[in-house]
């Protein structure tokens, strides 16, 4: 696959040995701990980035730029295959760089880890595999805060008054839960580090309707606490409703940008991605 | 009587001895299952890493001894043990510094760290045979029964005696803190909790901004200890020797995955399941059914089932018969 030898298990799929369930996949590309100085801007802005996996692949993202600014909400949408999720992960420091700059605050953080980006305030919920499913809801909370020092438990109160359904089930193991009470999960662990960006792969996909409505609901609510919000969506119609500023990404590149209305009433864009 | 009878050879023979080495199974197991939940594979090294930690201890309470001291009626080695503990963290930390952390960096496939522990399982071997030697040693001082069999004749008045040897009651008694402490531990404190959320996910907890190399570093840490203990109730119960130190990596395999591979709590129960199971078939059941069944009824031959150099096939019949009926083992564990 990778041409690496020692990621070739050789079909090996004797669980009496092996265990890969849980095992990372993410190899973080930057280095440095620390941003350096930026400059002036919106709060967060992946600029002009451009890059693919790996250190070979090839290029996913072609000169892409996403912003988001504070207490607003940014929606990425795009057909299948259009980078969407490529273009967040790349906001987020999952994969390389080889061009462009990502700025948090007037920081430039291109070169941080992931785990260092937390650390600076962005929280990242990813679309799958996004909670600790043998864990206990109020356990999932707790590895969120797990960075923080200070006492958390307002924050966690916090979460369950945005998300009542997770106080009654604070004991359960979160894998027990409904999809829906799973992204609720998701979504809390990422706040518990009071973060100053969230951001979101598809926090929809595979709940029904009327949980996705109450997801958006939570998720403008979010937003008011003067979070900013970037997110992934499929329902790329109802996502543009709430959204303060959306992004129509065709072939990782920006195809249309503007506010959430005005990608709504852009009649090239309801032709080619809202269905008409 | 004759029931009474039966009962205390059913107990000095079989439960007694069982519950004593179904509690260092399920030490070893919990290393075993600790490993393969954290680090993903099975460390075929464990047996071995119990063998260098006891021989450590070993040493230790020979020095001790040569020092002159000793804890009146307890065995000497549990002074040695936090010794023992040391030696082994030390060996795992430099492997894991020197081995394992090459093939984390490269995300290498659980299967391959496999190979790698066996490789590391012949060194650990190798060492042991250098520096102490292959042959058998005991190193059990102190007070040898709590009751012996024949203060427990003369005070009951009963034919069977019932011994009780202080290194079985120290066993039960230690396996019986080490896992309590274990399970506070994994459960309640903030780096236990790290580690079962590694275990569950690593990239998420790579993005809640736990540290691996932390966790893996807690990980060895624990491993070693369990394992060092596990190693000398053995071998205060028994005796220390290389390869039986080798050879018990088979019974502890088959009660971490018969317990459920990756469920601490499986562990343990496998652990008694292997050992009485290995007891009861390899046992002579004769003397207690001679007490508990109508004369008429009295067996011909010895009764038993298997003779005991087959005690391994008995743990591996196990392993089998769950891995075909119930394949996440007992407690659900990973599926297999």
């Amino acid at each position: 696959m990778s041409g690496n030898p020692y990621q070739d298990d050789r079909g090996n799929k004797d669980a009496s040995i092996t265990n890969p369930h849980g095992q990372g996949t993410l190899i973080a590309s930057g280095t440095q701990v620390r941003p350096m100085p930026g400059g002036d801007g919106p709060f967060l802005i992946g600029e002009n980035m451009t890059g693919g996996y790996g250190k070979a692949g090839p290029d996913i993202l072609h000169g892409c730029t996403i912003a988001v600014e504070k207490g607003e909400i940014a929606v990425i949408v795009g057909p299948n295959g259009a980078g969407k999720s490529t273009a967040m992960k790349a906001v987020f420091g999952m994969l390389d760089l080889r061009e462009g700059r990502v700025l948090l605050d007037g920081e430039d953080i291109t070169q941080l880890t992931p785990q260092a980006r937390v650390r600076y305030g962005m929280g990242f919920v990813p679309q799958t595999s996004n909670i600790f499913t043998s864990m206990t809801v109020e356990e999932n909370l707790e590895m969120g805060a797990f960075i923080r020092t200070d006492d958390f438990r307002k924050t966690m109160e916090q979460v369950y008054e945005l998300f009542p359904i997770l106080r009654e089930k604070r004991h359960q193991a979160a894998g027990e839960l409904s999809g829906g009470q799973r992204q609720q999960v998701a979504v809390g662990r990422a706040l518990m580090t009071q973060p100053k960006v969230l951001m979101l792969d598809e926090p929809t996909a595979g709940v029904s309707p009327i949980v996705m409505d109450e997801l958006f609901d939570r998720i403008i609510e979010v937003a008011r606490t003067g979070i900013s919000i970037l997110m992934v969506e499929q329902n790329a119609r109802q996502a543009l409703e709430i959204a303060d500023k959306g992004y129509v990404l065709v072939q990782g590149a920006n195809g249309y940008s503007g506010t959430g209305k005005d990608l709504l009433a852009n009649p090239d864009v309801r032709r080619s991605f809202l269905g008409g | 009587m004759d029931l009474l009878n039966g009962v205390v050879a059913l107990a000095n023979f079989v439960l007694i001895p069982a519950i004593a080495y179904g509690s260092q199974l399920a030490l070893g197991a919990l290393g075993v299952t600790l490993i393969y939940g954290i680090l993903r594979f099975s460390n075929f090294a464990h047996g071995d890493t119990m063998a260098v930690g006891t021989m450590v201890t070993v040493l230790a309470t020979w020095g001790l001894q040569a020092m002159g001291v000793s804890l009146g009626p307890l065995p000497t080695a549990l002074l040695a043990i936090p010794i023992g503990i040391l030696g082994a963290t030390a060996l795992v930390l430099l492997t894991d510094k020197y081995v394992y952390k090459f093939y984390r960096a490269q995300k290498a496939k659980p299967v391959i760290l496999v190979i790698v522990s066996m490789g590391v399982m012949f060194i650990y071997n190798g060492l042991t045979r250098i520096i102490i030697g292959p042959d058998d040693y005991r190193f059990a001082d102190g007070e040898r029964f709590v009751i012996s069999a024949r203060t427990f004749r003369d005070m009951t008045g009963l034919e069977e005696g019932l011994a009780l040897r202080t290194t079985q009651v120290i066993t039960v008694i230690t396996a019986i803190a080490v896992v309590a402490a274990l399970f506070w531990f994994l459960n309640k404190t903030r780096t236990g909790k790290s580690m079962r959320a590694f275990s569950d996910n690593e990239d998420l907890a790579l993005l809640s901004g736990i540290n691996p190399e932390r966790v893996v570093l807690v990980t060895w840490l624990i491993v070693a200890s369990l394992a060092t203990v596990a190693g000398v109730l053995y071998g205060l119960d028994k005796s220390f020797k290389a390869f039986t130190y080798f050879q018990l990596l088979l019974p502890i395999f088959a009660a971490a995955i018969v317990g459920g591979l990756g469920n601490p709590l499986g562990a343990i129960a496998g652990g008694f399941v292997i050992a009485f199971s290995e007891v009861g078939i390899t046992y002579a059941w004769k003397k207690v059914l001679v007490y508990m069944m109508p004369p008429a009824l009295e067996p011909d031959g010895l009764v038993q089932i298997l003779s005991t150099e087959y005690k391994f096939a008995v743990s591996f019949v196990i392993l089998v018969i769950v891995l075909l009926f119930r394949p996440t083992g007992l407690f659900r564990g990973k599926s297999i």
